[in-house]
């Protein structure tokens, strides 16, 4: 990079990562009603002071913030107000009858017939698609859809609380000239190689090609010894989502031997009572290496152990 | 004791190319890092803060920045990040400044190539409404579009020939990584990304960094050159419901332009010699040039045949997400201190547009002037 910004582009392979998370949504009031109405078929909006009607409903207005004063049953039919096509899909904003806004869904047509102010109505999904904004499966065209009204709505279900939901998102990471090396080591020859830092005969764990301290380039190659020194610890003896393996164990920052930054990995212990005696700062360990094929990566070490006096 | 004059020292960028695959963010980041200082006799010692855009979302990990600090040149230093492109932390750089500090490091990143930059768009919108039906930065850019060209009678041809200039120019810079630049022919007959908009009409992602150097009257003073002064700012922000914003118009970005005209002292953004703007789709460039004063609505073609508007190329052809605002940064600062040929009329003012959001919610403009 530093030493060769002009290397030509080159296809590696990358580290693959997903980070995937549970949430619980909270809709509030209107998006929930909207939503606890999906089943029954009935459209939700809000009406503000003066009159306006906004839907999908919303807790607020989106242009100045106002609570709407109730909720409304709104038209299933309206007009298309813009459209495009993504992946074959069109997608228009759609104005319902009585309403002053439009909002974005999926129009059941082909992109050629539609047309700004074209009439649609909505077409409800036939397989049951729950409390979705998908139970409207899309809009079609429709260009003797009558003119619909604003109803009161009338016997509202329950709002919906929280709903479950996740979202998954996949990366490719590039490793870069210094992690690239340190996990071929690893892999090739079951060695763990740093860098010097820029000024220290004792190698940075990661390699990294600035010193994070001094901001100057780091210095040479250097194996470390697969045995170090603990100098921060912690038993774990409570389970939380995200562990790899179950309680109780140690976690530990290490120093290896030759290195002068911290690997973080575990050790693994009998019963929280002995390990306390034995696990602290200061503590001798070696790492014990995954049996087989070694892969290129931290696991590849798969626990430290204590180096018995 | 006034306001301190704020000026760009210097500036330093990686090739943008559609994937480094053979460095991580760290990489790109030291580079810009260690490469801007070079030349201006300062050091990183000298660096009283550091300001840094990226995505968390595009980086894969919560508070990237904490891993990224060391790179940074960061280490027991006062650190911010602004989740927003680098434009903003210029802002935000240029505001300390103002209160005391002399010497600001500002660095934009983006990695997109490690991520999928449609998931990322999507993880922006409404989730109870919007993303079920599959609405994101592809739709809403398609229905800015056909919106656009259906009030004003424009061709998707005319589109292809702005696409296919910015590529030129971008291909003359010699910093954005690519093939040979797709003519107007090609534009049209790339694929469709969201109707009227081909691929090639949508900005690429591109991997990148990008640091920028900004200091004090005093210190720029002594930088020897004369200094590239940032003499107005603005910033205004769209309703997140994209339904609702005016049609054919970014509000934001003319009320961005009035705050940074207003407070540089020009009555008009016509007053610069150099433009550089970020649009996240060809429709979404005619738009900010519109915005920005530089054309009546539905006239930004014009604007954009202007030999002053994006030089460097533009978002088009490499749009580091979170960067790319800053790119324009740089590049506007570069082209009014690059010396002219004796006799030419050297450029004086420049002004820069960074956006961000979906279908640009959100806009910043930057007067620089020498």
């Amino acid at each position: 990079m530093f030493y060769a910004p002009e290397t030509a582009p080159i296809d590696l392979p990358t580290f693959k990562s997903t980070i995937a998370m549970p949430y619980t949504l909270t809709p509030g009031r209107s998006a929930g009603t909207f939503l606890a109405e999906m089943p029954n078929r009935r459209i939700v909006g809000s009406r503000f002071a003066g009159g306006k009607v906004i839907a999908p409903a919303q807790d607020f207005s989106p242009v100045n913030g106002d609570e709407p004063e109730e909720l409304v049953q709104v038209p299933e039919n309206g007009e298309l107000t813009a459209f495009t096509r993504v992946d074959g899909v069109v997608i228009g904003l759609v104005r319902l009858d009585g309403c002053e806004n439009a909002f974005a869904h999926r129009i059941l047509a082909d992109l050629a017939d539609c047309k700004v102010g074209q009439r649609v109505a909505a077409q409800w999904a036939s397989e049951d698609a729950g409390t979705s904004i998908t139970a409207i499966e899309g809009f079609v065209l429709s260009p003797d859809a009558p003119v619909g009204e604003v109803k009161p709505l009338v016997g509202p279900a329950e709002p919906l609380g929280v709903i479950n939901y996740s979202m998954a998102l996949d990366y490719d990471h590039a490793y870069g000239p210094y992690y690239g090396r340190m996990f071929d080591e690893l892999k090739e020859n079951g060695v763990v190689m740093g860098v010097r830092g820029s000024n220290a005969d004792d190698a940075l764990l990661p390699p990294r090609e600035i010193d994070d301290i001094t901001h100057k380039r780091t210095g040479t190659w250097k194996a470390c010894a697969d045995t170090g020194t603990i100098r921060a610890c912690s038993l774990i003896n409570m389970e939380v989502y995200g562990q790899t393996r179950p309680v109780p164990y140690a976690y530990a920052e290490i120093v290896l031997d030759g290195a002068s930054t911290k690997m973080i990995h575990i050790i693994e212990i009998d019963d929280l009572e002995s390990a306390k005696q034995t696990i602290k700062p200061g503590t001798r360990v070696r790492a014990i290496w995954t049996k087989g094929e070694r892969k290129g990566a931290v696991s590849d070490i798969e626990r430290f152990e204590v180096i018995e006096a | 004791m006034g306001l301190s004059q704020v000026a760009v020292l210097a500036s330093a960028q990686t090739e943008l190319r559609p994937a480094w695959r053979d460095a991580q963010h760290i990489d790109l980041i030291s580079s810009v890092v260690t490469n801007v200082f070079k030349g201006t006799g300062l050091t990183i010692d000298d660096v009283d803060f550091v300001i840094d855009s990226g995505s968390d979302v595009l980086d894969g990990r919560s508070i990237s920045n904490c891993g990224f600090l060391g790179a940074l040149g960061a280490h027991h230093k006062e650190e911010a990040r602004v989740e927003e492109d680098g434009l903003w932390g210029a802002l935000y750089g240029v505001n300390k400044i103002r209160a005391g500090a002399s010497i600001g490091l500002i660095v934009a990143y983006s990695k997109p190539s490690e991520s999928s930059v449609d998931l990322y768009w999507s993880s922006m919108v409404e989730p109870f409404y919007q993303r079920p039906v599959g609405f994101g930065q592809k739709a809403a850019l398609g229905i800015q579009a056909q919106r656009y060209l259906a009030a004003h009678g424009i061709k998707d041809e005319a589109l292809a020939e702005v696409v296919a200039r910015r590529w030129a120019a971008a291909a003359a810079g010699g910093k954005v990584a690519m093939g040979d630049a797709p003519d107007a022919r090609t534009v049209l007959a790339s694929e469709e990304a969201a109707a009227p908009l081909t691929d090639l009409m949508i900005a690429r992602p591109v991997d990148g960094a990008v640091a920028v150097l900004i200091g004090n009257a005093d210190v720029a003073r002594r930088a020897g050159r004369p200094p590239v002064l940032i003499t107005g700012m603005g910033t205004s922000m769209e309703t997140h419901s994209f339904a609702e914003r005016t049609a054919n118009r970014l509000d934001s970005v003319s009320n961005a332009t009035k705050m940074a005209l207003g407070k540089a002292g020009w009555a008009s953004a016509a007053a610069a010699d150099v433009v550089e703007t970020s649009g996240s789709s060809v429709v979404g460039e005619l738009l900010a040039l519109e915005g920005l004063g530089l054309a009546p609505a539905g006239k930004g073609l014009d604007a954009a045949q202007d030999a002053k508007v994006n030089r460097s190329g533009g978002a088009l052809p490499a749009d580091p997400i979170m960067a790319t605002g800053l790119v324009r940064l740089a590049e506007a600062a570069k082209q009014l201190s690059t010396p002219v040929a004796g006799g030419a009329k050297a450029p004086a003012k420049a002004i820069v547009h960074g956006t961000g959001g979906v279908a640009m919610q959100t806009n910043c403009v930057f007067t620089l002037e020498v």
